[in-house]
């Protein structure tokens, strides 16, 4: 799969089959400019695309926020969605990352590694100081209990008391603290159940679908709702803190936009349908 | 080419003939394109909701189509009625057997043949009534009022103890109606919100699977009350079936996949046993309805899509389920097992306010879905887009697969059924119908 795919563009895809120097070559900010994202689009595995990704994370300033890729992200770099699906599957259930399904579009979910997210955790819990020393057990009792053992995106409420109640009494204010604290939201459809989130998110959230909108626009306002890969990746967003690739990956993962071979190389182009 | 050469070797012995009718069947089912030889003409005046041939042994001949004017008709799709003559091409025509203009008073939901013979229909409608005609005299025999919007209707056609047709409405209790005696049977409840989609199972005659709009699918043995497995779309399988024996350490997702079989068993997680404390855990509160053995709890909450499932469609075999919801999804579902295969249909939008009516191929190769204007075709196993079927000017609604021919016919919003067939050229598809035995 993978491998026709390189063979097709001739020589322009670099194998990413070693990738342990790679990543720290990458995390350098000067040299993300310098590899073109026409030679970085695919790879051959999920777990080296999760690295990879990770990696090319924009720095941003005013929020500190650990590095998380999208699912879409992965549709768009690893051919097959489906093994995709399953690494993924395979992958929660051994605790290594996490998934988390956000409320920006209709199916977004979010992908962060688990020491990237106890320690965002961590950030979060020292910054909201409870005003209820005892309370703040709470936060011990979420990470050892429940987050080791609920690998799913949601919780129901009986499970989420029973689980924290091998700490210790839980009542009705722990939970509460949990909400405030930016851990657990509610359920539109459901007042008994719980999403997880990652904490402080909500800015980046907001430039995330402002950023995808706005791109959107900047190709549809072309001549031929096309637009050159290489040209488009020197562009800035003025509305989102996260980098134009970013949003590129997302974009063509979740079939909004898609990548078409030409002489010049290649082109990313608004799919009708 | 593939056929002369494969014609050689079912002649020398080397092919099996029904290898090789395979292999022809599911050629042609994968070059599909627009037909330039036949076409229907459609006298309906609203988007056509659905469409249906009838399933009487060896002949699928006559297709069903009700729109959202109230109007009826059944087409023949052996003969056509007339050709337009133009100097190059001729194409056939098929003009209606028949007509209805005013079968209901609002827009016909579904449209389904009596799975027996051709001699009955039944049609559902938003103007709350389920009606049963007769094909011959075009006349109603009986009807059922319901209490709300009906979305969709099925007849079990392996049936042979029961002539019930489960009816979908936007209330939240699934009516079974009786054709023997003219009344309702009885009700199944359990779902949350209105129920879109319907179908029975194709392997067992009690087994009934409905799809609500709150995002549910539960399976229903109608000799019992309740839900017997809700679909979760959390709990998955990487391919193959979990082993039957349990593993000696047994992995935290296996605690939630049984439904609450005893009511002991619900409330404990799997912890190491020194982490517990000396006093006592909060104890979930004892469900309000009493369970037998069996039957899954009134409490489980679990979504199959993250939206309402609005299109069911079983395999031929009975083994598994394809679910379209409008959370954009298609999820296919093992249904001995109850869990979700993870097999991603690429990208597809799903239109949110109808149920959609899905059409997979016999074989099982290859999924039909209707995705806003247009129509793609998957291959089921590994979810990779095999065609993209563009040719109606608005949202596609339903398809049906003529397995006979390996033809696909399409209604959308823009009030035009579409052939597609085959795009074999024409020497060898006089060979084709020759080997599958077509006069």
């Amino acid at each position: 799969m993978a491998e026709s795919s390189q063979s097709k563009s001739g020589g322009k895809k670099r194998p990413r089959s070693e990738s342990e120097g790679d990543p720290d070559a990458d995390a350098d900010a000067a040299s993300l400019q310098s590899i073109q994202l026409e030679n970085d689009l695919n790879f051959t595995d999920t777990a080296i695309a999760l690295q990879m990704m990770k990696a090319q994370f924009p720095k941003l300033d005013k929020v500190v926020v650990r590095p998380f890729i999208l699912r879409s992200q992965l549709y768009s770099s690893v051919k097959d969605r489906t093994q995709v699906d399953r690494d993924l599957e395979s992958l929660k259930k051994e605790a290594v990352v996490r998934v988390f399904k956000l409320n920006t579009g209709k199916d977004d979910h979010a992908i962060m590694f688990m020491d990237d997210y106890l320690a965002q955790m961590e950030n979060a819990v020292k910054r909201y100081d409870a005003k209820d020393k005892q309370l703040s057990d709470v936060f011990d009792w979420f990470k050892q209990y429940v987050i080791k053992s609920k690998t799913d995106v949601s919780i129901s409420h009986p499970e989420l008391c029973s689980l924290l109640s091998n700490g210790g009494d839980v009542t009705e204010k722990h939970v509460t603290l949990l909400i405030n604290a930016g851990l657990l939201t509610r359920q539109l459809i459901d007042q008994n159940l719980y999403w997880f989130v990652i904490p402080n998110i909500g800015s980046i959230l907001k430039g995330l679908s402002q950023g995808r909108k706005e791109l959107l626009s900047l190709i549809n306002r072309t001549k031929y709702k096309e637009m050159v890969l290489a040209n488009l990746e020197k562009k800035r967003l003025r509305l989102s803190p996260l980098d134009i690739r970013f949003h590129i990956r997302d974009l063509i993962g979740s079939g909004l936009l898609k990548t078409v071979q030409s002489p010049i190389g290649l082109l990313i182009r608004l799919s009708r349908d | 080419m593939w056929t002369w050469k494969a014609l050689k070797q079912r002649e020398d012995g080397l092919l099996r003939p029904s290898a090789f009718r395979r292999g022809v069947v599911s050629s042609r089912a994968s070059s599909l394109q627009l037909s330039n030889a036949k076409e229907f003409i459609s006298l309906h005046r609203g988007a056509i909701n659905s469409l249906e041939i009838d399933s009487t042994e060896g002949e699928g001949r006559y297709l069903l189509s009700a729109a959202s004017d109230g109007t009826v008709a059944v087409f023949d799709t052996h003969r056509p009625t007339s050709s337009s003559t133009s100097s190059c091409a001729s194409i056939a025509q098929h003009h209606p057997l028949f007509h209805l203009p005013r079968a209901h008073k609002f827009a016909i939901s579904r449209a389904l043949w009596y799975p027996v013979d051709t001699g009955l229909f039944i049609t559902a409608s938003f103007d709350h009534y389920v009606k049963l005609w007769d094909t011959n005299s075009t006349q109603v025999v009986l009807d059922y009022k319901l209490p709300a919007k009906v979305y969709g209707i099925a007849m079990s056609s392996i049936a042979t103890s029961h002539s019930l047709i489960a009816t979908a409405t936007a209330d939240v209790q699934v009516r079974l109606c009786d054709l023997a005696s003219g009344a309702f049977a009885h009700t199944l409840s359990g779902h949350r919100d209105g129920v879109m989609s319907l179908e029975w199972s194709s392997s067992t005659e009690f087994v009934l699977i409905t799809g609500g709009c709150d995002g549910a699918i539960r399976f229903w043995d109608i000799r019992r009350p309740g839900t017997f497995l809700l679909l979760d779309q959390s709990l998955s399988q990487l391919g193959t079936r979990p082993p039957l024996l349990p593993t000696p350490t047994p992995s935290n997702n296996e605690s939630t996949s049984l439904p609450a079989s005893s009511k002991s068993s619900s409330s404990t997680p799997i912890l190491p046993a020194q982490k517990r404390r000396s006093h006592k855990k909060i104890q979930l509160k004892p469900p309000t309805q009493s369970s037998h053995p069996g039957m899954a709890s009134s409490q489980n909450r679990a979504t199959a899509h993250y939206g309402a499932v609005n299109g069911l469609r079983a395999t031929a075999d009975g083994f598994y389920l394809l679910s379209s919801g409008s959370d954009s999804r298609l999820r296919l579902w093992d249904i001995e097992s109850g869990r979700n295969t993870l097999v991603n249909y690429e990208a597809m939008s799903i239109q949110t306010s109808k149920p959609i009516q899905l059409a997979v191929t016999p074989d099982s190769s290859l999924v039909f879905v209707p995705c806003l204007a247009s129509l793609k075709a998957y291959d089921l196993w590994s979810g990779t887009t095999i065609n993209t079927y563009r040719g109606h000017y608005e949202s596609v609604n339903c398809c049906f697969f003529n397995a006979q021919y390996q033809e696909l016919y399409t209604g959308s919003n823009d009030r035009q059924i579409l052939v597609w067939s085959p795009s074999i050229p024409a020497a060898t598809q006089i060979v084709y119908l020759y080997i599958l035995g077509i006069p």
